[in-house]
């Protein structure tokens, strides 16, 4: 589903003196099936933004389109459940949206509110638990004996069983070990190109934003600061430092790489060993 | 959620009435509270108004601000009016609504008792608009320190206190938190039969109750840590202190009463 954002602000606390503007006239598109990136400093208003995706809050002003869904402040909108099946959200800490007596039944949760058959269901768990990285014993254990990782998996794969089209991540990796990290975003992005999901990404990791994502959108202070490709916009490193943000390491590198030999290699998601063979092959080249 | 909830809330700011002595304003509103019930004139309802619409004038918190964060009182102060104005039959008959004999003591009954309520949320409301949880709980510990000679733990129910003040507006936030991302799993809290919604509070209140355990549990932890135990040899980082304004505050508040008596009717 295509996402257009088209002048949108929102202000918390409107007409009290606590009215705090968090995102000032923001706009953009997101191509149905693209993968998006929405960086930003701690406050700059990432949470609020997706909180839009799925009619939590409306825009105080201007208007936001999801497929054929409109929101805006003046109108109501009809089938807000509908979308709300359609557009999934991993939140910030989502392990402690858990509340049922089993696993099992806290990742049924969601898709029995949305009216999807048990028998359909069932299926969709036994999918889903191996590509969360959670063993099948798991599933009649209480969800708050578990570790705060495995919370975390019980949590994504709820909304996963929902088979949202378009799927949001706020810092779905924050806290968890880095090779849980690397499986968790793996595991989106797999589901991202299969099912040919539209994502959007929430994160404070350069790193990640440079590797998934086609797109990226920096938020400054509830303003757009930047946006396009992350390999262009990334590589600023004078306009990212403006706003607390740094150069994912691997652009660095080859800057830095660049400003050493005065060879330019461009990056194009090459694994480390690739870059290796690329900067071998171009110093060989270099010597003879 | 209701966004303009301002019970218990705090609005920062340099104010007059901000920088006066917790204390001073606990009892000026205990007085005030007494006093409003022995209004019973034009006069003495008049000054009691302007004394409380001037004091909110000079907090600089808009009024508009408060009147609409008092929206759950208003629907009490509407309803006994129209209570008061249904039941009473004293004076003459001013018209007929829908079959309702209106009588003048009923308007007169009707307005001095919604005055009164008004005047009671309005003043008290301003006790936390203008003052942190924490000095109000110092001020309430300072103020019962007499107990404490007949072993009354006052220390423990001020930090009591003071920590579910605290925690208030977290709770809230959580609350707020926590039902967006159920309502993203499809749960719909607003409309459907109420046997369903009833049933839609349980996935909100099960984290809700887990959070706050937990959240209890490392903060007495942190506590721990931190060296304290209990109120005994413990000294405070604010002191509280009576100032000269607290003095002028007493003596125009004892002015104001002395007005109330002089205008009310006997
Ligand atoms: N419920 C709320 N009421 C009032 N203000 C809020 C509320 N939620 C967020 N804000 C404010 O809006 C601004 C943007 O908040 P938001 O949560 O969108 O930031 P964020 O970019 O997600 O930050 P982080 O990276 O820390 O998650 C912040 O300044 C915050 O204080
Ligand atoms: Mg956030």
């Amino acid at each position: 589903m295509d996402i257009t954002f088209k002048d949108v602000s929102y202000i918390y606390q409107e007409n009290s003196p606590f009215a705090h503007k968090a995102l000032d006239n923001i706009s953009f598109h997101i191509t149905s099936g693209s993968f998006v990136a929405i960086i930003g400093h701690t406050g700059s208003g990432k949470s609020t933004l997706l909180q839009h995706l799925n009619g939590l809050v409306k825009p105080t002003k201007g208007e936001v389109t999801i497929g054929d869904y409109h929101l805006s402040n003046d109108k109501k909108i009809r089938n807000i459940k509908e979308l709300r099946s359609k557009v999934g959200i991993v939140f910030q800490y989502p392990e402690h949206q858990l509340f049922e007596e089993t696993v099992e039944k806290d990742i049924a949760f969601g898709p029995e509110n949305f009216g999807v058959e048990k028998s359909e269901i069932q299926s969709r768990i036994q999918e889903i638990l191996p590509a969360v990285g959670l063993p099948k014993e798991m599933l009649e254990r209480s969800p708050f004996d578990l570790s705060g990782g495995q919370m975390r998996r019980v949590a994504i794969a709820g909304v996963l069983a929902v088979k949202p089209k378009v799927l949001v991540l706020d810092e779905p990796t924050a806290g968890l070990d880095p090779r849980g990290q690397k499986e968790i975003m793996d595991m989106f992005y797999d589901l991202h190109q299969k099912q040919g999901l539209t994502t959007v990404l929430v994160t404070h990791s350069m790193e990640d934003a440079v590797k998934y994502a086609d797109h990226v959108i920096i938020l400054n202070k509830g303003n757009k600061y930047m946006e396009g490709k992350p390999e262009e916009v990334l590589s600023d490193q004078k306009a990212l430092n403006k706003v607390n943000l740094d150069v994912p390491e691997m652009i660095q590198f080859l800057l830095a790489f660049e400003k050493r030999f005065g060879m330019k290699i461009p990056y194009e998601r090459q694994s480390v060993q690739k870059l290796a063979v690329q900067m071998q092959h171009l110093l060989k080249g270099a010597e003879s | 959620m209701n966004e303009y909830m301002i019970i218990g809330q705090y609005v920062p700011g340099n104010s007059f009435v901000h920088r006066i002595d917790p204390r001073t304003k606990i009892t000026i509103i205990f007085f005030f509270v007494i006093f409003v019930f022995f209004a019973n004139s034009v006069g003495s309802y008049g000054i009691l108004t302007a004394f409380a619409l001037i004091t909110t004038f000079i907090t600089r918190i808009p009024l508009k601000f408060i009147l609409k964060g008092l929206t759950p009182v208003w629907f009490l102060i509407i309803f006994t009016f129209s209570l008061h104005l249904i039941v009473t039959k004293d004076g003459t008959v001013l018209f007929n609504l829908f079959g309702w004999e209106i009588y003048s003591g009923g308007v007169i009954q009707g307005v001095a008792i919604s005055l009164r309520f008004f005047l009671l949320i309005l003043f008290t409301s301003l006790l936390t608009l203008t003052t942190t949880p924490i000095e109000i709980t110092d001020a309430i510990e300072d103020m019962l320190a007499p107990l404490n000679k007949i072993k009354f733990p006052v220390h423990e129910l001020a930090l009591m206190m003071s920590i579910s003040l605290r925690f208030i507006p977290t709770l809230m936030q959580e609350t707020e938190k926590i039902s967006k991302a159920q309502s993203s799993r499809g749960v719909d809290f607003r409309t459907g039969p109420l046997k369903e919604r009833i049933k839609a509070v349980v996935p909100l209140l099960v984290p809700l109750f887990v959070s706050a355990f937990k959240r209890a549990e490392e903060l007495a932890m942190a506590m721990e840590a931190r060296g304290y135990r209990g109120g005994e040899g413990r000294t405070k980082l604010r002191l509280l202190k009576i100032q000269s304004i607290d003095i002028w505050v007493y003596l125009l508040f004892t002015c104001v009463i002395i007005g109330l008596f002089l205008l009310r009717t006997y």
